[in-house]
């Protein structure tokens, strides 16, 4: 036994490493596309296809050309494409968050058939796609007006409900009721026990549900480009598909420097909060 | 300043489904220990007819074993159960249907529940803010009852960053800077290790002199019962069993089930035959007549006894060693003792009956362990007065009017 305990640990050792390099180059292959974008972006547009994996050089160094094109192409102005980007998301993750954990907390607590009917509804919505609703719901969307950046977020409530609804519900059931209690007979009412009482408590929900939700309503390109009028609003992902010329020319260094553009608020975002998005996502999955 | 009335108080749970939800964590667990509680056509009952006038600055304690209804019957009194029947007032106003933070009540909890996201200050500060307290007052008020439980270098910190004792300490003090007239405390002291236990029961009694409030206090801990309360009330399956003071309850206990539930060790019983003589009541039990004391005889004939089979029973304290040839001499064999340091706990078996006796061993000479070796015969007897006697059938007791 005294001897076979040596070997044991030298190969487990030996996995730790094989692991190590197995998991190096599965996330060199994940950020590789992203890399791409970024050297790209600074390479002229006929050295992207070309020289796609170098990096730029003398010859092909394009400097801020490729950013300044991007976002002056066409007759539509980037930054308001940009801003119509960060409204929607800002609405829309707002929206999701203060309606969604509200109605969580109510099936979580209350106790009747209907609760449960509804959040069996939310969790079937996860289920199904989008692209079999889309049709029927851009016209619904263009009867309700709901076809203007200020309304579009009523559409990415329902979309995002249901995850939204299944993470702060698990969370809420890890919420031991005696605070709720206590918060009643020290003089909360409902509405005064969820905004001073529970909603506080939520805090690693409400970013990990957060992060997840703007992640998606901004990298979102189907549901406004189908919803919204494009000639009046555009978000950055529809722009970028706007960068293609009308015989089908693309300039892809420009494009490479928007999406860049795209990217970066979300990365920066993310790496800001990352150490709320596993705590939340933690909290949230002990209990479901 | 308030008087708690309980008049026919009823809880029932319209079926066991229901009560499940009721409850999270801890207490889904219970519906399934309530098998013995009355099943009628509404539902499960979980409090049956329950009747309690709690005087002005009293403390009452109910004591019971898990799933006896006292709880439910707090979290009545606290508003956060409905009640299925009967009438609540406190202070001579009905309460039935007034919501928690009308009741003018404060609560402390097992869990002890403080708001995670806030300090202890804030946390104790929070009942006032909501009543729109004055800043200056509230600040007064939180630091004297900071002081009162020795936690005012905490303030600042978050619960989290507190021990269980601490915690709890926190939760009193935000039942206490409202002056509440009724606090109510539901096993506050279960979490808790021994050590800190014993401690914070010594505080709960010196808090209780200082501030005027009417308590009603809940425990499955006979010892805690015991020290605190000024009345205890013995519930078991939604059943009040007696209500009366720690003397009462222990001299005097209405039933078996109160005489097993408090006290120990428990109370060591036997079944035997009363007999009316001419000399006198005699008791025939484990092969050794008994002879009652005139005292006990003269209650025995109040009550109408002439023969009847009963269960009898002598608490373990009450029980001396003697020689196996005195007289009322009962002999057995020592199954297991346990030395405690003060007092030896002798498990015995005497005609197939367990008896427990505690053994003082302060005047004790000689090794201990080889006295009460396993095996060994043991005898001892018992003064005729230390004797309860329940009527069999019905486990009432018979002397107790």
């Amino acid at each position: 036994m005294a001897n076979q305990q040596p070997q044991t640990l030298a190969s487990e050792a030996r996995h730790k490493k094989i692991l190590t390099i197995v998991f190096t180059i599965i996330c060199v292959i994940w950020v590789l596309p992203v890399v791409c974008v970024a050297i790209n972006s600074f390479k002229l547009n006929t050295f992207v296809k070309t020289e796609t994996f170098a990096l730029p050089t003398e010859e092909s160094f394009a400097g801020w050309s490729n950013f300044i094109t991007g976002m002056t192409f066409g007759n539509y102005p980037f930054w308001s494409a940009f801003g119509y980007s960060a409204l929607i998301t800002v609405l829309s993750t707002a929206l999701i968050l203060v309606c969604c954990s509200m109605a969580a907390w109510y099936i979580a607590r209350v106790d009747s058939k209907f609760c449960k009917v509804i959040y069996t509804l939310c969790i079937f919505s996860m289920v199904v796609p989008f692209q079999m609703v889309m049709f029927t719901l851009s016209k619904t969307a263009d009867t309700l007006k709901l076809n203007t950046p200020w309304t579009i977020p009523i559409v990415y409530l329902g979309f995002g409900a249901g995850l939204a609804i299944f993470m702060f519900v698990g969370f809420v059931k890890s919420i031991p009721l005696e605070i709720e209690e206590a918060a009643a007979i020290d003089g909360c009412g409902p509405v005064r026990t969820f905004f001073l009482v529970v909603l506080p408590m939520l805090k690693p929900t409400l970013i990990s549900v957060g992060i997840l939700e703007i992640m998606w309503v901004w990298n979102d390109y189907l549901l406004p480009y189908l919803v919204l009028d494009i000639n009046q609003y555009r978000t950055i992902p529809i722009q970028i598909q706007y960068l293609k010329g009308s015989y089908g020319t693309v300039d892809l260094g420009a494009t490479m420097a928007i999406i860049l553009m795209a990217i970066i608020p979300v990365i920066v975002f993310y790496l800001s909060c990352q150490k709320y998005i596993i705590k939340g996502v933690a909290a949230g999955a002990v209990k479901g | 300043m308030a008087e708690v009335s309980l008049k026919h108080i009823t809880k029932i749970y319209p079926n066991i489904e229901k009560t499940k939800k009721h409850h999270f964590g801890k207490k889904a667990a219970e519906p399934e220990k309530k098998s013995n509680l009355k099943v009628t056509d509404e539902g499960v009952v979980a409090v049956e007819d329950f009747n309690l006038d709690i005087a002005d600055r009293e403390f009452v304690v109910l004591v019971g074993p898990s799933g006896c209804g006292k709880s439910t019957t707090l979290r009545m009194i606290a508003g956060l159960e409905s009640i299925s029947g009967g009438e609540l007032t406190i202070d001579g106003k009905v309460m039935n249907e007034v919501a928690p933070k009308d009741r003018d009540i404060a609560m402390v909890f097992q869990s002890y529940a403080l708001y995670p996201h806030m300090t202890v200050y804030d946390n104790m500060a929070f009942p006032l803010k909501l009543r729109k307290v004055p800043e200056d007052q509230i600040d007064q008020k939180v630091r004297q009852a900071a002081e009162t439980l020795g936690i005012t270098q905490y303030l600042d910190r978050k619960p989290k960053a507190l021990s269980g004792g601490q915690r709890q300490r926190v939760a009193i003090g935000r039942a206490i800077v409202r002056d509440p007239k009724v606090l109510l405390m539901d096993e506050p002291l279960s979490n808790l290790d021994a050590k800190l236990r014993n401690q914070m029961r010594a505080e709960i009694i010196k808090l209780r002199k200082r501030i005027n409030a009417t308590f009603v206090y809940v425990t499955h801990d006979q010892t805690e019962a015991m020290t605190l309360g000024d009345r205890i009330v013995i519930m078991k399956d939604g059943v009040v069993q007696q209500v009366g003071t720690p003397q009462e309850v222990f001299n005097e206990p209405a039933n078996l089930f109160v005489a097993g539930f408090i006290g120990v060790p428990q109370m060591n019983f036997f079944d035997g035959h009363l007999e009316k003589t001419a000399s006198g009541y005699v008791l025939d039990a484990l092969d050794t007549k008994i002879a009652i004391s005139p005292e006990t005889g003269k209650a025995l004939e109040a009550a109408g006894v002439t023969s009847l089979d009963v269960t009898a029973g002598v608490r373990p304290e009450q029980i001396q060693l003697a020689n196996a040839d005195e007289p009322g001499a009962m002999s057995g064999t020592i199954d297991v003792s346990e030395l405690m340091g003060s007092t030896v706990h002798v498990h015995a078996s005497v005609e197939g009956y367990d008896f427990v006796l505690v053994i003082p061993t302060i005047d004790f000479d000689g090794a201990l362990g080889r006295s009460f070796a396993d095996g060994a015969p043991i005898s001892f007897k018992f003064e005729p007065n230390a004797v309860h006697f329940f009527d069999k059938a019905s486990g009432k007791n018979i002397i107790k009017p």
